[in-house]
C-alpha cells in the first residue's frame, strides 16, 4: 500500500485540531480560574457547611486521574441521567472542574500568605468582606499564586489531549486522523509535538511577563 | 460616647476580660495604663469589633458592635492607630489613606486625595505619597497609620501601643503628633507604656490589671499619693515604668516643646 502524502488539507486540521485545543484550554481554564479562587474564598472566610463540602469536593478531583474523571463523566453521568453528553460537553466539564482543584488549593496558600494584620485594618476600617477581596487579599493573593498558576496552565494545556479519546477532534485527535491516513506517524506525531511546544511555549512566556509585570509592582512590599 | 459595660472576653478558658466598664467622651483623652497581658489590646479590639464579646455590652454612639450592622456604622465613627501600623504593603501611601474613606465613608476620590496630602504634609511626609510602606522607616509609616485614620474624619481615635515598635527618635516625632491632636480636642483611647508622655495628654487615666479595670481616674488624681498612687499594683507598675517613660532621655515635656 503506497502511503498518501500531505495536502493542505492536513494543514488544515491540525489548525482546526490545534484550535479546539487552545479554545477548549482557555475556556476551562478560565471558568477553573473562576470556581477554583470563587472556592477558595469561601473556605478564607469559614463559611460553615459550604467550605467543607468545596474542600472535600475538589480534593477528590484534584487527586484522581483526569482520565478516569473524563470516563465518568462521559460514560457515567449519562447513565445516571438516561441522557447521552457531547464529547465537548463531556471535556469541558470535567477540565474546568478539574483544572478548578488545582486553582482552589493554589488560591487558598495565596490568601493564606497575606498578613493578617493588614486585613484586620481592612475590618476595623470598615471593608466589607467583599471590597476586602478586591483590595486586600486578591492583589496580594495574586502576587503569591501567578507562579504556580503559569505552572497549572501549562500543564492544564498539555491534559487537554486527553479528551481526544472520547472522541473530541482536538490536535491530539487530528495528528491520530492524519496518521491513519498518511501512515507516516513519526513526522505527524512530531509535527502535532512541535505545536503543543509552541503553544506551551507562549504561554510560558505570556505567564513570566504577567508574573515580572506583578512582581515589580510588588518589589517595594518585599512579597 | 464609647460605653463599655462589663465586658466579658475569654480565651478558652482564660478569661482575659473579666468584666470591664468604661466610657469614653467627646473631647477626652483617656489612657489604658496596664502590665503586659493585661487585656489592654483586646480591649481596644472589642470596641473596633475585632473581637467577639463573651459578655457585656459595647456602644459607639449608642450602636451596639454585637451587631453586625450597627458594627459597620460604629466603624465609621472610629480609627484604630495600630501597634504594627497594619498599613497595606501593596499600595501607596496615598491609597493606604483613601481606601476606607472612598470605599466605606462613599466621599469623591478628589476630595479624599486632597485631604489624604494634607494630613501627609501635616505629619512632614508631603514627598512620600507615591512610596509603598516597604520603602519608608517605622516612624514614617506610623505617620502614615495616623494619617490613615485622620484620613476617616473619626469622632473618637483608639490607639494601641501606636509607639511600642519604634526606637526613641521615632516615638518622640509619633508623640508630638498625638500631642498636637489632643491639644485640637480629638478624642482618644490610648493605651501607651509611655507614662509621662500620657500624664501630659490625658483626661483621664484607667489601669487595667489582669482584665480588670482596678482605678478610673482624672489624670491628676491617678497620679496623686491618695488616688492612683494608693494602689500597690499601680506604684509597681509605675516604678517599673519610670526609666522608659522619658524619650531618649529627656522629659517628654521637652520633646514635644
Ligand atoms: N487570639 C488570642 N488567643 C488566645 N489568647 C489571646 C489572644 N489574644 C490575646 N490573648 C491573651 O490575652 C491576654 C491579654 O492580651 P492583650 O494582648 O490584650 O494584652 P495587652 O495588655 O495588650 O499586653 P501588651 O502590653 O503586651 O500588649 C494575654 O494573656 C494574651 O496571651
Ligand atoms: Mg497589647
Amino acid at each position: 500500500m503506497r502511503h498518501a502524502g500531505f495536502t493542505w488539507h492536513d494543514g488544515a486540521l491540525l489548525a482546526q485540531g490545534l484550535g479546539v485545543s487552545l479554545g477548549l484550554f482557555a475556556g476551562t481554564f478560565l471558568i477553573g480560574l473562576i470556581l477554583g479562587s470563587g472556592a477558595a474564598v469561601v473556605r478564607h472566610f469559614r463559611v460553615p457547611a459550604l467550605g467543607t463540602l468545596l474542600h472535600t469536593g475538589l480534593e477528590l478531583l484534584r487527586n484522581s486521574p483526569v482520565l478516569v474523571q473524563l470516563f465518568l463523566v462521559f460514560f457515567g453521568v449519562p447513565a445516571l441521567i438516561h441522557q447521552p453528553l457531547t464529547p465537548v460537553f463531556a471535556a469541558g466539564l470535567t477540565l474546568s472542574a478539574n483544572t478548578a482543584a488545582f486553582v482552589y488549593f493554589i488560591a487558598v496558600a495565596g490568601l493564606d500568605a497575606v498578613g493578617r494584620d493588614q486585613v484586620e485594618a481592612a475590618r476595623a476600617f470598615g471593608l466589607s468582606r467583599i471590597q476586602l477581596v478586591r483590595h486586600i487579599l486578591g492583589p496580594q493573593a495574586l502576587t503569591f499564586a501567578v507562579a504556580p498558576l503559569v505552572g497549572l496552565a501549562v500543564n492544564q494545556l498539555q491534559v487537554t489531549s486527553l479528551v481526544s479519546v472520547i472522541g473530541v477532534v482536538d490536535l491530539t485527535k487530528a495528528g491520530d486522523i492524519l496518521n491513519l491516513r498518511t501512515l507516516r506517524p513519526f513526522a505527524v506525531w512530531a509535527m502535532v509535538g512541535v505545536l503543543y511546544f509552541a503553544a506551551a511555549k507562549t504561554l510560558t512566556l505570556l505567564g513570566n511577563r504577567w508574573e515580572r509585570r506583578l512582581r515589580a509592582h510588588a518589589a517595594p512590599l518585599g512579597l | 460616647m464609647i460605653a463599655v459595660e462589663g465586658v466579658v472576653k475569654r480565651f478558652g478558658a482564660h478569661t482575659v476580660l473579666g468584666g470591664v466598664s468604661l466610657t469614653v467622651a467627646p473631647g477626652e483623652v483617656v489612657t489604658i495604663l496596664g502590665s503586659s497581658g493585661s487585656g489592654k489590646s483586646t480591649l481596644i479590639r472589642c470596641i473596633n469589633g475585632l473581637e467577639t464579646l463573651d459578655g457585656g455590652r459595647v456602644t459607639v454612639d449608642g450602636l451596639d458592635v454585637a451587631d453586625p450592622r450597627q458594627l459597620a456604622q460604629a466603624r465609621r465613627l472610629s480609627a484604630t492607630v495600630f501597634q504594627l501600623f497594619n498599613l497595606y504593603p501593596h499600595m501607596t501611601v496615598l491609597r493606604n489613606i483613601t481606601l476606607a474613606p472612598e470605599l466605606v465613608l462613599r466621599r469623591p476620590k478628589n476630595e479624599v486625595e486632597a485631604q489624604a496630602r494634607a494630613l501627609l504634609a501635616s505629619v512632614g511626609l508631603a514627598g512620600k505619597a507615591d512610596s509603598y510602606p516597604g520603602q519608608l522607616s517605622g516612624g514614617q509609616r506610623q505617620r502614615v497609620g495616623i494619617c490613615r485614620a485622620l484620613a476617616m474624619n473619626p469622632r473618637y481615635l483608639l490607639l494601641d501601643e501606636v509607639t511600642s515598635a519604634l526606637d526613641p527618635e521615632m516615638t518622640a516625632e509619633v508623640l508630638a503628633i498625638l500631642a498636637r491632636l489632643a491639644t485640637q480636642g480629638t478624642t482618644m483611647l490610648f493605651v501607651t507604656h509611655e507614662v509621662e508622655f500620657a500624664r501630659r495628654i490625658s483626661t483621664r487615666i484607667v489601669f487595667l490589671d489582669q482584665g480588670r479595670l482596678i482605678v478610673d481616674l482624672p489624670t491628676d488624681q491617678f497620679f496623686a499619693a491618695d488616688g492612683g498612687l494608693a494602689h500597690p499594683r499601680i506604684r509597681q507598675f509605675l516604678s517599673k515604668m519610670a526609666p522608659s517613660s522619658t524619650v531618649a532621655g529627656a522629659p517628654v515635656s521637652e520633646i514635644l516643646a
